[in-house]
């Protein structure tokens, strides 16, 4: 990508000398929509937290995050306030925890409005009004009296949203955002966060454990595993074509929809490993159907493997007949 | 032969007073479920929060009484909570739950958990039986002595599926067991539990709001919402074809990469179980709802032409000559 709008380079984080984030790349366009997948604990939440200034003060951060030529990693609290919110909002999964509950939801976007757009008084209870209605709240009018309990977990969720609007963002990083929402109001956000994203022009990184929920929204997909970015591929791709063994390993666990059912799954075995007793070398190594010797010897790097696919692999470009299991993709 | 488990109307209420003096209100969680169970059949229950799936599976282990129905197990009706015969049947059905951090206690290892059922239960030969059960769950005999927080979320819910099948029990109830699972460790748990099911001929009731992992375990699916069975039928029939309006939206929401078609997304949200819509639960959010369904609850009965259990008037082509 010649000019990301969002450019983040070999972001390290560690909390306690344990490493989560071990040299993360990831480039988010203008108006693009990229997702971020992998298990718990493999660093996808944590990278843009990191990227915001949002840890706490003993995560260790080095690498550069750099947003329209201006560096993010360090910058003066000023620049961080007006970045957050207003060139990169973030929602996150459970709506309910991040709403005060003791304030009515209009005062809450309100507030919004104020602090990165100077709005005040009848020109920001209109904006309010038509960011909730945007949102799809119905009776906007009346709703912004009421108090988040008053709101269903999809209801609050696209307050949530409306709120992260408010500031205009360039960007919209949404945290798992259907995970605590049951599946007909899952659809009813994906579906309002890809018309937003079309009514405004902002892009979308959206972070989720679901590759079904994440391809379908995003254009690209970057796969994240104990802290690295082990794939990265247009999402068309990712079903079609998956390169690394963690991504067809993830793919083929997912329960089909056809064939025959009830028959074994091609489970990954074992588990993620602890990032403070990480393998040598490829930190999948272990859990790999296809691992070889040079697989312990370091950690690979993303390489191109097609036009628009990088993959994390180094079997995948050495012509190394696979160990055991699998044959070559 | 009979089935091993058959319910019968079902229904629980719960009453919650709304504010600080409020009047009642009554809830009910379920509202007139009949299930039955084959025995060695895997029923799969599926349906979003607060549509009574988990007060089912409560109500079919006797955890709570109903407050009408009848739950017959073996033929025979399940027995008062907490008398003696209900103690000892118990150890013929058992339960796994979504979080199987909270379902084993912290202070004791692994293996004096999986042994507790022998000890409430009285059977001999407790040290050798625990090793078998580990194997068969695919945990290495030396987890009996760790503690639970030194297993990963996978290998807990194994231990708690150990312990579940300590008694060798006819009926497995599983809530939600995978929900909290990684991707990758989910499929190796369904494939535990359908292995499980076919070397030990289990009965399960798979509880879980995710129709894909509900296919992949379960010969029977029976869809809830709002405290009743709107269609039932075989997973892939019901997943290919869905009948009920509701089931259509639950399929349509799966997640499907290059989707051509529109996905149908339902409008508002799901209601307030102390406020339920006269008719059919379901109308204010139906796409083809018609004034019957406004009025008239749909009975669960085989559809004319296939023979699908569906609860819907248009559906059942109850509704016909009537303008939308």
């Amino acid at each position: 990508m010649d000019d990301p709008l969002v450019r983040i380079s070999g972001l390290r984080v560690a909390f306690d000398g344990v490493p989560v984030l071990r040299g993360v790349d990831l480039a988010v366009g203008s108006g693009e929509a990229v997702g971020l997948v992998g298990e718990s604990g493999c660093g996808k939440s944590v990278t843009w937290l990191a990227a915001l200034g949002l840890l706490p003060g003993k995560a260790q951060v080095t690498g550069s995050v750099v947003l329209d030529g201006q560096e993010l990693l360090g910058a003066p609290m000023p620049l961080l306030d007006r970045v957050r919110g207003g060139q990169i909002a973030m929602i996150f999964q459970d709506p309910a925890s991040s709403l005060n509950p003791v304030h009515r939801i209009g005062r809450q976007v309100g507030e919004a409005l104020r602090l990165h757009r100077g709005m005040d008084g009848a020109a920001a209870r209109a904006e309010t009004r038509r960011l909730l209605d945007q949102v799809g709240i119905p009776d906007a009018g009346n709703r912004m009296e009421a108090y988040p309990h008053e709101l269903s977990g999809g209801q609050n969720q696209r307050v949530m949203i409306a709120m992260a609007l408010a500031g205009r963002p360039r960007l919209l990083v949404a945290d798992e955002p259907t995970t605590a929402l049951d599946v007909t109001i899952q659809a009813q956000i994906l579906d309002l966060l890809a018309t937003l994203r079309a009514e405004t022009g902002m892009a979308l990184v959206l972070i989720s454990h679901d590759l079904g929920v994440v391809a379908e929204t995003c254009d690209r997909v970057a796969v994240m595993y104990a802290g690295l970015v082990i794939e990265e591929v247009s999402s068309a791709r990712l079903f079609d074509a998956p390169a690394h063994p963690y991504t067809q390993g993830l793919l083929s666990a997912l329960p089909p929809l056809d064939g025959l059912p009830r028959q074994h799954l091609a489970a990954i075995p074992g588990s993620v490993p602890e990032p403070r007793a990480l393998p040598p070398g490829c930190a999948f190594g272990p859990r790999c159907p296809r691992r070889a010797s040079l697989c312990d010897e370091q950690v690979p790097l993303l390489v191109d493997v097609a036009p628009g696919q990088r993959a994390a692999c180094r079997i995948l470009g050495a012509d190394v007949p696979p160990a055991f299991g699998l044959a070559a993709a | 032969m009979t089935a091993l488990l058959e319910a019968e109307g079902l229904v629980r209420r719960y009453t919650m007073r709304r504010g600080l003096l409020g009047r009642q209100v009554e809830l009910r969680a379920v509202d007139g479920v009949s299930l039955r169970l084959e025995r060695g059949e895997t029923l799969g229950l599926v349906g979003e929060s607060g549509c009574g799936k988990s007060t089912t599976g409560r109500l079919v282990l006797g955890l709570e009484a109903p407050d009408e129905g009848t739950v017959r197990f073996d033929g025979a009706p399940v027995p008062p909570v907490g008398s003696a015969a209900w103690r000892a049947q118990r150890a013929r059905m058992q339960m796994v739950f979504q979080d199987p951090l909270g379902a084993l206690d912290r202070r004791l290892t692994i293996g004096t958990q999986i042994a507790e059922p022998f000890e409430i239960h009285g059977m001999a030969g407790a040290q050798d039986r625990v090793a078998g059960l580990l194997r068969d769950v695919g945990l290495r005999e030396d987890f009996a002595a760790r503690y639970p927080h030194e297993l990963s979320g996978g290998q807990r819910q194994r231990a708690v599926l150990a312990r579940a099948l300590a008694t060798d029990p006819a009926l497995l109830v599983c809530d939600e067991p995978i929900s909290a699972l990684d991707v990758s460790v989910q499929a190796q748990v369904m494939n535990l539990l359908i292995d499980l099911q076919a070397e030990r001929r289990l009965t399960m009731l798979f509880i879980s709001h995710d129709l894909r992992a509900v296919r992949q375990v379960s010969h029977r699916v029976a869809v809830m919402y709002l405290g009743r069975i709107v269609e039932e039928g075989e997973p892939d029939a019901v997943l290919r074809d869905p009948a009920h309006p509701y089931a259509q939206a639950l399929v349509s929401a799966i997640p499907h990469p290059g989707r051509t078609a529109r996905r149908q997304v339902l409008q508002g949200d799901p209601p307030n179980p102390a406020a339920r819509p006269p008719g059919c639960a379901f109308h204010p959010r139906c796409p083809v709802a018609v004034g019957l369904c406004r009025s008239v609850v749909p009975e669960l009965k085989p559809r004319a032409s296939d023979g699908r259990r569906v609860a819907c008037h248009v559906a059942q082509g109850e509704a016909m000559g009537e303008a939308a």
